[in-house]
Parts: structure tokens; sequence; C-alpha cells
């Protein structure tokens, strides 16, 4: 057996690589007069290289090569640290490598400051944190790599630390993802405690030794804790305000990949170790999904900064990934493991689908950032003409996250779909009630994804720039534009394959649901999408490629014979006779007005006029508008309790009058009281 | 063999009779007008016409522009060949359902507005705002209303959902039925831009919707982009016949059944015709911010009709 060797192979090249590419530019920066190309690309081309061994590494594992484990045992812990990439892992590590070669690939050396440098060994760093939390199998090494997680990213979301909006995001990011975490440890720490040992094997058997009261508390402090990195409604507030401040690679990854861990968590912690999730799991999150989703197409839709309008559009798909978990649990709990099966593999299809499409559109709409200076996209427009090729890549990804046919996003909504369909028929418990408004919630949603995503592509990339900075942006370097091109590709071939793709999911639906029998799932027939033989329903994503191709070619046909051979003309933009000027065309704010009027009682909006200079009593001089949607969940959740902390602080505070007898006393008051209590 | 001239021949029909439909609507509103009107066949001598004329493009426009009028008629051209006109033989169904259906309608609609805001015009922007948001309503309310359906047969495959629904005779008559063909009729004269949502006549920028979108297109372009919209109003019509009331449709492949069904499927047709020109004859067009709660109503009336179903069938 070639391959049996290469898995492990693979784990010690991707760490390898991804070290080095962390330490290298800081190594490189202690000794004085390095070439650029020590510094900047030989730590990048290993990047990219430690990617694509990761990316081999799930591919691997999810053809079912037998997982290789790596051991290190420092001597310290009870049990050596070991890593695996088991079939669970795999569609993440997938993602993972695929989503970052595509990020390093695309980091711009152009710029050579130190500050380059530096976000390239943070990013490598980054990413090897994460590789690590995917691969650990090990309660201390998942700890520690979760942590490293958060705190590298959280050093990319404040790089520029001149901003006090990137800085307030990344205080927001790590208060959030650190209470999190300590749930996480605190259920993490429980359970190897009362294993005796740290390997996810002993904390699986300890699970098994619990009450069924005990294994549910712990299972809801797991979920509690990763619900937060996946951006479940309410604890999601991070996510639009960290995303986006990132520089784009980085926004790729944390989008594209990190969200996903979230999932990763969930599903290994709350579902595989205790080997089933506690009752009433799936409706919470089935709930909570639709909500969720919803929250996240709504506040997309509304969105005027580019980049913050692709992170609510991330919080959406978040949703469907709850939304689809939760299914298959209600469907666990109703018997219906054979639906339960095919809900997972929507979540891990469309896991692997939203990861592609919401890097390649973090990465293209990036670089129109860059170019045109500004994020607002009031301030963009006509990049289309002066970027094409960052703008083909954003046009292949803004139409994937839109879920159209043909790329990566439909596959997991169909399956959801059919899931849905198929659950309710069956009369499944909860189901029956629950399914139709998760229907209509994941349509809605959908549909208003599709408003979010025209408005993104639409006002930043097509008519004329709306201002100085935007007309004169250039397109990216060739091998930044490649790059992108081959990022934007990704979710196109996906949707195309998808039915080949649907059907390697067999594996860690096999982890989940030991009972259930994953042949049906990777028994799926050729080059149709189907629901792995439960209902006589398929969509050909390939054949309805074939279709499209073919009609536009007939079509191409007729108008050939018609005259159609002509020369298109060129002419300005007819403005019903006044000289055309870029502020006639629609802003960011009036595309999605009839949206915000609609759904004015769920999103409030704010505005307020007022008067600066009066002339006559009917036309003032100067007006001041102010406009804007207000996130409700964030005010009504979390001012009361940073108002809580704070108020405790303060009257904490009392205690600390710096006087020496006061501490004394304290000191005394603290003995006698101790000596009382142990009497 | 006789299946794949069936699936052509199905294709073809919806294909070219597709001009005809908007023609004979507007024939009978001259009618109603007393009128003598346009002849029925006129909305193909005005597709080739336009076929032949100089295409002008906008000088801010990308190249999409110039891929967007045939991605258009391609995808809509797409949903013909899954669409179930006389028979509910599979054919090439098997490659697109009824999710697959609403993916490239929304498909169209992206393409659209994208194309609308090419030329950088108020109008443009303006048509596609409007557009988005109404359907951003009247989408979810389409896929329950067929969901409906979709849940009787056990399968999302339209030619299913049809046969399904032809084998129980009574079941049309259930409320949830009742239900999901109204809420679905609602969204159709809102998807195809008929009064009470949108004027398909008027001259008016400013109240256009639909029309709006395609002001700055000229030439083969816009003939283009007219022969999809009136196939993907054929596809709507077709679906609301042969999906919510089969009558006549053919179960097997004879002649005399096709007879049959061809005979059903146009008489159904003539008599949605007839519908759409009363009603705009009638009534005048809603303001624009009354459509939401109108789309909301079918939104609700589907979801209910989802709920009577839980209920009915416990």
């Amino acid at each position: 057996m070639l391959l049996a060797g290469l898995d492990g192979v693979l784990l010690a090249s991707t760490i390898g690589a991804l070290a080095a590419a962390a330490l290298l530019p800081l190594l490189a920066s202690l000794v004085p007069r390095v070439p650029g190309v020590l510094r900047l690309s030989v730590p990048r081309a290993l990047a990219v290289l430690g990617s694509l061994c990761a990316a081999a590494l799930g591919a691997l594992a999810l053809a079912g090569v037998a997982s290789g484990t790596l051991e290190w045992w420092p001597g310290f812990p009870a049990q050596p640290f070991t890593i695996t990439a088991d079939a669970l892992s795999a569609p993440f590590l997938l993602l993972l490598g695929l989503v970052s070669a595509t990020a390093f690939a695309a980091f711009d050396l152009s710029d050579r400051s130190t500050g380059t440098a530096a976000r390239l060994a943070l990013q490598a760093g980054f990413t090897l944190a994460l590789f690590g939390a995917l691969v650990a199998s090990h309660a201390l090494l998942f700890l520690l790599a979760w942590e490293g997680m958060t705190l590298l990213s959280a050093l990319l979301v404040a790089h520029d630390a001149g901003s006090a909006r990137a800085r307030g995001a990344a205080f927001t990011y790590l208060a959030l993802s650190h209470a999190g975490a300590a749930l996480v440890a605190l259920a993490l720490l429980t359970l190897s405690a009362r294993a005796g040992g740290f390997q996810f094997s002993s904390l699986a058997v300890a699970f098994a030794h619990q009450t069924p009261a005990e294994v549910a508390r712990l299972s809801w402090l797991f979920t509690i804790g990763f619900a937060v990195k996946l951006g479940v409604v309410p604890l999601h507030v991070w996510l639009p305000l960290a995303h986006p401040e990132a520089p784009a690679p980085t926004s790729a990854v944390l989008s594209g990949v990190m969200v996903k861990a979230g999932l990763y968590g969930l599903l290994r912690f709350a579902w595989a170790l205790p080997g089933a999730p506690p009752p009433e799991w799936g409706t919470v999150l089935l709930l909570a999904g639709i909500a969720t989703a919803l929250t996240g197409a709504l506040y997309a839709t509304v969105e005027s900064d580019a980049k913050k309008l692709l992170a609510w559009s991330t919080v959406k798909h978040a949703g469907l990934l709850t939304l689809a978990t939760g299914l298959a649990a209600l469907l666990v709990t109703a018997g219906r493991l054979e639906l339960a099966g095919l809900a997972l593999s929507a979540a891990f299809i469309h896991a692997l689908g939203h990861g592609l499409a919401k890097s390649a559109a973090f990465l293209a709409v990036g670089e129109a950032v860059h170019a045109s200076g500004v994020r607002s996209l009031e301030q963009m427009g006509g990049l289309a003409r002066r970027m094409p090729g960052t703008s083909l890549a954003a046009l292949l990804a803004v139409l994937a996250l839109a879920g159209l046919p043909l790329f990566s996003c439909f596959a997991g909504e169909w399956l959801i779909y059919q899931t849905l369909i198929l659950g309710y028929s069956a009369g499944a418990g909860e189901l029956r009630l629950l399914a139709p408004f998760a229907g209509a919630g994941l349509a809605l949603a959908s549909a208003l994804a599709l408003a979010a995503m025209v408005k993104l592509y639409g006002i930043a990339f097509l008519g004329r720039p709306r201002s100085e900075a935007a007309a004169h942006a250039h397109d990216a370097t060739p091998a930044v534009s490649n790059a992108l091109f081959v990022a934007a590709l990704l979710p196109l071939l996906m949707g195309v394959g998808a039915p080949w793709i649907a059907a390697c999911f067999a594996r860690p639906v096999a982890v989940l649901l030991p009972e259930f029998d994953a042949g049906t799932l990777s028994a799926a027939s050729g080059f149709l999408l189907v629901p792995a033989g439960l209902a006589p329903s398929s969509v050909s994503p390939f054949a309805v490629a074939v279709l499209v191709a073919l009609f536009a070619g007939l079509a191409f046909l007729w108008l050939r014979g018609h005259g159609g051979a002509r020369e298109v003309r060129r002419a300005p933009s007819w403005a019903c006779g006044a000289k055309l000027d870029a502020r006639m065309q629609y802003s960011a704010l009036g595309f999605t007005k009839p949206i915000r009027l609609v759904f004015k009682p769920v999103l409030t909006p704010e505005s307020e006029l007022e008067v600066l200079e009066e002339g006559s009593p009917y036309f003032a001089r100067k007006l001041r508008h102010r406009s804007g949607v207000p996130e409700r969940i964030e005010q009504l959740v979390y001012t009361p309790v940073v108002q809580a902390v704070l108020w405790t602080s303060a009257r904490a505070r009392q205690l600390q009058d710096g006087s020496l007898h006061l501490y004394l006393s304290y000191l005394l008051a603290t003995l006698v009281a101790l000596l009382l209590w142990a009497r | 063999m006789s299946e794949a001239l069936l699936v052509v021949g199905q294709t073809v029909l919806l294909v070219l009779l597709a001009p005809l439909w908007a023609g004979l609507v507007a024939v009978f509103k001259a009618r109603l007008q007393m009128r003598q009107g346009a002849p029925v066949w006129q909305r193909w001598r005005d597709l080739v016409k336009l076929a032949s004329k100089e295409t002008v493009l906008s000088e801010d426009a990308s190249p999409l522009a110039r891929v967007v009028p045939y991605a258009v008629l391609a995808a809509s051209f797409t949903v013909c060949v899954f669409t179930p006109v006389l028979s509910t033989n599979d054919g090439l169904g098997f490659a697109g359902d009824l999710v697959m259906t609403v993916a490239l309608f929304a498909a169209v609609r992206v393409l659209i507005a994208l194309l609308a805001l090419e030329a950088g015009t108020t109008f443009g922007g303006m048509a596609a705002s409007r557009h988005l948001a109404l359907s951003a309503l009247g989408e979810p309310a389409m896929v329950m209303s067929v969901f409906t359906l979709a849940i009787g047969a056990g399968s999302t495959q339209l030619s299913r959902i049809s046969a399904a629904v032809a084998a129980a005779p009574n079941e049309w008559l259930s409320p949830s039925h009742l239900l999901a063909l109204t809420a679905m009729w609602l969204v159709v004269l809102a998807e195809i831009g008929r009064v009470p949502v949108d004027n398909p006549v008027t001259h008016l920028e400013l109240t256009m919707v639909h029309e709006g979108m395609l002001l700055d297109t000229s030439g083969r372009h816009l003939a283009l982009l007219e022969w999809a919209a009136h196939a993907r109003t054929l596809v709507l019509l077709t679906l609301v016949a042969n999906l919510f009331m089969p009558w006549g449709i053919a179960t097997t492949d004879t002649p005399a059944a096709l007879g049959l069904a061809l005979a059903a499927w146009l008489a159904k047709l003539v008599l949605f015709a007839g519908i759409v020109a009363v009603t705009e004859s009638v009534t005048a067009r809603m303001r624009l911010f009354r459509v939401p709660e109108f789309l909301g109503m079918a939104f609700l009336l589907a979801l209910l009709a989802l709920s009577t179903d839980t209920m009915l069938r416990g």
C-alpha cells in the first residue's frame, strides 16, 4: 500500500511547511539586509505548498485511505499529543487546504514593507493553528490550537492599528470568542478529569459513563461555545464586525473556513464524542438556524459596506449549516437515520460549497477595495471596465453565493430542501410542525441573498464610477489576478461536479451515524444529484450546463442568419436629454430601500433630518441627514450585559482605594473567615 | 426515440408559441375596448424585426452586457425542457426539478438586474431595485405553494407532481390545494409583470418594473431578452395549468392522448389569457408599495396551504 504511508507524510509536511512559512519572515526580519525573496516569496510558496498538502490529506481521508496518526510526547501531560486526520476532519481539511492555498497565492507581495511580511507570517501561523484544531485528537492540544487560532486572527483583524473601528472589532471578537472558548475549555477539562486522560478516544469512553443529565449539560456547554465561532444568532455580533476588518486573504479564511471550524466543533464534541446529540438539540438548532439565515440575509441586503455585506452573507450561510445540522439531529431522534445522513451530507456539501465561494468573493472584493481605496459601495462603481480580471472573479463568486444552479451553493440548498420535504412527509416528530417554516425561511433567505449579491456586484462593479478613487482603480498584478481566477473557478467546478462530490461525504456521515448504512450516500448515480435513493427526485447540474450551452449556441446561430453579424455600436447612455452624471445612478442605500421599507417592522431603520441653517421657511440652506439600520440584537442582548459588567467593576473598584491599612484589614478579615470556615 | 421526439417537440412548441400568448391577451383586450387591435402574431413580427436591427450598447457597459442576453435566453429555454407540457412522461425531467426551475428563474433575475445597472442610468437601477424587492417576496410564496403539491407527490420532479395530481381526481378540491393554487396565481401575475402588479403597456418609465430593466437594450439583445421573457411567461402558466389542474394531460404517449393533451393545454392557456385580459380591463395597477402586501398575502396563503395539509393529513 503506497498510499498508507502518505498521509503521515502529508500531516508532517503540512505542519512543517506552514510553521516554516510563519517563522521565516520573523527570523529574516532579525537579520539585516536579507533578500526580499527569503522574507516574502519563499514563505509564501511554502505556505501554498503546506495548504495543498492539507487539501490532499483531506481528500485522502475522504477517500477512506487509513488516517495516519502522529504522536509527540514531551513527557509532560499524562498522554502524548496526538494528531489524526480522520473522516470527520476530512471535509474541513479539504476546504482549509483549497481556501488557504488560493488565499496565500493571492497575497500581494508587490508591497515590500515589513507590514506585508508580518501579515504573511501571522496568516501562516493562523492557518497552522486552524489546521491543528481540525486534526488534534488530544484535548489540551485542541485547546491550544483553538486559542492560537483566535489570538492570531484577532491580531490580523486589528492589523490596521490606526483604525478605531478595527480595534473595536478585534475587542468584540476577542471578548465573545473567549467567552465561547471558556465554555469549551470548561467542558473539555471536566471531561478530561473524569476520563483521566486527554485523548478523544478516552473522552468518548468518559462520556459513556456520565448520567444523561450530565451528558446533556456538557454537550450544551460545547454547543454554545462553538456556536460563537459558527456565528449563530444571537452570538453572531462579532462576525460582521471582525471579518471585514482583516486583510482580504485573512477575511477569506475567516469566513470561508474558520466559521466552519465552529461546525466541526459542534459535530465532534456535541455529537461524535457523546455518540448522539442531546435531546432538544435539534429543535433549538433548527430554530436558531432559521433565525440566523434570515438575520444574515436581511442585514446583508441593507448593508452598504462591500466587505461587511459579505460578512453578513456568511451569517446567512452559517444559518443554513445550523439548520441542516439541527434537521439531522431531529431526524435521528425520530429514528430516521437515512434522512439524518442526507441532512448531514447536505451540511458538509454546503460547508465546502460556501467556503469556496465566500473566500473567492472576499479575495476579489478585497482586491477591488484595495484598488479603489474605499469600502463603501456608495463610492465604488464602474470597476468592471477598469479591473476586468478582478471583476470576472467577483462575478463568478457572487453568482455562486446567490445560490444559482451550476455553482457550488446550489447543491447544499437543494439537499436541504429535499430533506425537509422527505422529513415532513415521513411525519418525523416535531419536524411535521417545523419543516414548513424552515422551508419558508430558507426560500425567503435565498431570495433576499439574491438581492444582496446583485447589489454588491451591480453597485460596485457596474455603471459609472461614483468617486475619483474608483475612476482611477487599476487591475491587480497578473499573479494575483490568476490566483483570483482560480479561486473563483473552484465554486463553478464544484457546482457542475456536485453529484460526484456529494458521493464523497459518506465517510464523515458514517462517523456521526455508526448504525447508518453510509453506502446509500456514496452509491449516488453518476451525474445526477439524488437524495440517496430516498425519493424519485434528481437534478443534474452537468446536463443543465450542456442545455444552457446548447441554447446559447442556437440563439447565436439564429441571430447570425438574421444580420446579427453586425458590430455592436457604442453610444453614451441616454439620460432624458440631461448630462449624465454618476450621481444619477441608484445609490447602494436607495437600491434596497424597497426591501428596507417592506421589512421596516423588523429592521426598524432610523433616520434623522436636522436643519443646520434656516433660509426661508420652506427652503433650508443646509441640512444634515443621518440614516442607518441599527443592530437591534446587539442593543437588546449585549448592551445590558456590557453595562452590568461596567457597573460591577465600578463598584468593585471602591474596594481598592490605595490605602495599605485597608488592604491589611482585608487580609485579616479573609484569614478570620477562612479559619471560621475550616473549623 | 419517441421519447426524445416528445422532449424536443414539447420544448419547440413551448418556445414557438410563447410570443403568441402575449399577442392573444392583447387581442382580447382590444376587443374588450371595442378596437380591432394588432394580430395575434404581432409579437413574433416584433422579434424578427428587432433581431435584424442594429444593437447599441452604452459606453459604460462592461463585457457582461454582451453575454447576459444569450445567458438569459439559454436559462429560460432550459426551464422549458423540464416543463411538462403534453405528457407526464419524464423525458429530460430527471435533470431539473422544481428547485432547479426556481433557481434558473432566479439566475435570470440576477442577470437581468445586473444588465439594468450596466448603463449607469436612473431608470435601470430603479427597476432592478423594485424587481428584486418584489421577487424577494414572490419567490418564497411560489416555492411554498408548489411544495404543497410536491409533498403529496413525494418528489420535486415537475412531471411526477403533475402525474400525482392527475391520478387523484378529487385532490384538487382539498383546501390546501385551492389555497396553494390561489397563492401561485398571485405570484405568477407578479412574475409575468401583469396588472395589478405591473402594467406591460405603460409608457411612463417611473412606473415600470419589468420593462424598465430593458430600457437600455436594443436590437438583437432586446429580441433575445423579449423572447426569453415570453418563454418564461408561458412556462409559469403551463406550471399552473399542468401542476395545479392537470386535466387532460397525457399519461401514456399515444397520439390520441397527446392530441387531447394539446387541446386541453391550449384551452387552459386561452382561458388564462381571457382572465388576464379581463383583469387588466377592469382593475388598475396597484401602488408600488401596496404590492408587498399583495405578495405577502400570497406567501401567507402558501404557508397556510402547507399547514392545512399538516392538519388534514395528520
